[in-house]
């Protein structure tokens, strides 16, 4: 994973669970009225969306790190300058 | 940007490792020419559209508003409800299809030209320039300690981003809460908690994508980037350096006749990679990064018309055309794509123009079949809903056809529905047993507008009766 930028390892978590975060939001609220939903909280609708809108990219951030996690080889590997 | 080194002392013999080296700032420089000139009349044309749309208004309301909550879209004059979803659907193919049609055509166009991302940046770079200079001055501003100059010029750049940034949060949150009182709210520190935070959350996103990120967000969020070669062909117009009449590249005096010193008309002197928002040299041919802007060609242009030479040494140009084969922008791809996507949008154009903004719901009473009322006949319930999607209130008549001797019995004939209302009621229809053949028969329901206005729907429902005793 070295030769790959903290950048874009970053990006790569956070950008595709955001854009995954938008459609969940825009199919979850579809399915189901906010109001009826959340009936007892005292949430602004738009504060409904917004809070839908993170707890998703939130899931899809922490499965796309597990991912990333489950990517990495399985052996140790050869690190540099380590003695064996 | 990546080094390579070897690493030392492992058993199995020398190991390439590459080490991963800190961004260096890319500073692109400035260039001016035809290219440079589209561009910038792409992003004042974009920005001013996107800043002045929202407080435009259209019949006492906003023009264009996507009020969420209500979940109903305002686009000049028109309603669309989640029902007309579909022209949503329509308005993607489309989308996708003018994605393939323009890049099989001449690449990345999108890119280089009218994404959010490029004419947002160039207008935090010509903010800069403005700010701190040019090229080298920035370069050699950046190299120095700090300075009461450099934080003063520092601070300033930041500041006027940061209100830029908050602008245009302002403007994003404008098209979905209505902006006039949004920007006073906002101006009095008035805002709802959670447009406060979409206003700064938007801010903070342009401020980073546009000020820090820049060329990152196309090298590493951009699946365009990934997918554009699935795309392109070799009559596809691409920006290509042309190393046939460029090389052997080298400095040689003006006066001098390159060809005698068996050079080509390359002398060299890199402006193209300083002027690349990217950083890449597009004389090592056509790389991911490359966004499609064109100003390299702009800057060797110049170079080229300083030195006497053609123009054209970086150019749109096709592969075919690079490899000396003959070649072809009109072929059959090109033409197929632009013909379905013509023919998507004129069906949505035509869809959306003969949109009836009425809509029609009857559902059968599933509590019991049917029932026998005292006079013998026989009886169906049918809860209506009527959604008038139009801008103002009509009254409405409602019908019954294709079911003999069928009437109809409302609790209030008089159907009055204002814009943008839904009306739920209740409704019988009666019908004498001995004129049914069947246990069900079908009947329809006309709804039409009785005020005048040319709007009309019917819905198909079901009767259900006794089984016939004949």
């Amino acid at each position: 994973m070295n030769e790959i930028p903290v950048i874009q390892r970053v990006i790569a978590i956070l950008w595709p669970s955001f854009i995954t975060a938008g459609i969940a939001t825009v199919l979850f609220t579809t399915a189901f009225d906010p109001e009826v939903i959340f009936v007892d909280y005292d949430v602004s609708r738009l504060g409904v969306y917004s809070i839908t809108f993170f707890v998703f990219w939130l899931l899809g951030a922490v499965t796309a790190m597990t991912t990333c996690f489950f990517l990495r080889p399985c052996s140790a590997g050869k690190r540099q300058g380590s003695d064996d | 940007m990546a080094m390579t080194s070897k690493s030392d002392s492992t058993a199995s013999g020398d190991i390439e490792q590459s080490l991963y080296a800190k961004r260096k700032k890319i500073y692109p420089r400035e260039v001016h020419g035809l290219f440079a000139w589209m561009r910038a009349s792409g992003v004042f044309i974009l920005l001013g559209l996107y800043y002045i749309l929202p407080w435009l208004q259209w019949d006492e309301r906003q023009m264009v508003l996507f009020d969420l909550p209500a979940r109903k879209f305002y686009i000049f004059g028109m309603v669309f409800w989640p029902q007309d979803f579909f022209y949503l659907m329509l308005l993607l193919v489309a989308a996708a299809l003018s994605l393939f049609f323009f890049t099989a055509l001449a690449g990345r166009l999108w890119c280089g030209y009218a994404c959010p991302q490029t004419v947002w940046t160039e207008a935090f770079l010509w903010i800069e320039r403005k700010i701190e200079g040019n090229r080298p001055q920035q370069m050699k501003l950046d190299k120095q300690s700090l300075s009461w100059r450099k934080f003063r010029l520092k601070a300033s750049k930041h500041f006027i981003w940061i209100v830029f940034s908050l602008y245009t949060g302002l403007t994003f949150v404008g098209y979905f809460s209505p902006i006039r009182e949004l920007s006073v709210n906002f101006l009095q520190l008035q805002t709802g908690p959670w447009e406060t935070f979409w206003i700064l959350f938007y801010g903070l996103a342009t401020y980073g994508n546009a000020g820090w990120l820049r060329e990152q967000v196309c090298t590493y969020m951009c699946p365009y980037a990934r997918f554009q070669s699935a795309m392109i062909d070799k009559d596809t117009l691409i920006i290509s350096y042309d190393p046939a009449r460029g090389e052997p590249r080298g400095s040689r005096k003006k006066s001098a006749d390159p060809r005698q010193q068996g050079l080509g008309d390359c002398i060299d002197c890199t402006i193209c990679v300083q002027v690349c928002p990217t950083g890449i040299d597009i004389r090592d041919g056509l790389q991911y990064q490359c966004i499609g802007c064109a100003a390299c060609i702009d800057a060797c242009d110049g170079v080229m018309e300083q030195m006497g030479y053609a123009k054209g040494l970086i150019s749109y140009t096709t592969e075919n055309n690079l490899e000396g084969r003959p070649t072809r922008l009109l072929r059959p791809r090109i033409v197929i794509y632009a013909t379905i996507l013509f023919a998507v949008l004129a069906g949505t154009a035509y869809s959306i123009y003969s949109r009836v903004p009425l809509v029609l719901d009857v559902v059968r009473d599933r509590s019991s079949l049917f029932r026998e009322t005292d006079e013998g006949l026989i009886e169906n319930v049918y809860q209506v809903k009527i959604v008038n999607m139009d801008q103002r209130a009509h009254r409405y008549n409602l019908s019954v056809e294709g079911l003999e001797g069928a009437s109809l019995l409302l609790d209030d004939a008089r159907i009055e529905v204002d814009s943008g209302e839904v009306l739920e009621m209740p409704v019988r229809v009666r019908v004498d047993p001995e004129l049914l053949q069947n246990r069900s028969a079908t009947l329809h329901f006309r709804l039409s507008a009785n005020d005048g206005a040319d709007l009309q729907r019917i819905e198909e429902a079901r009767f259900i009766g006794p089984a016939p005793t004949r």
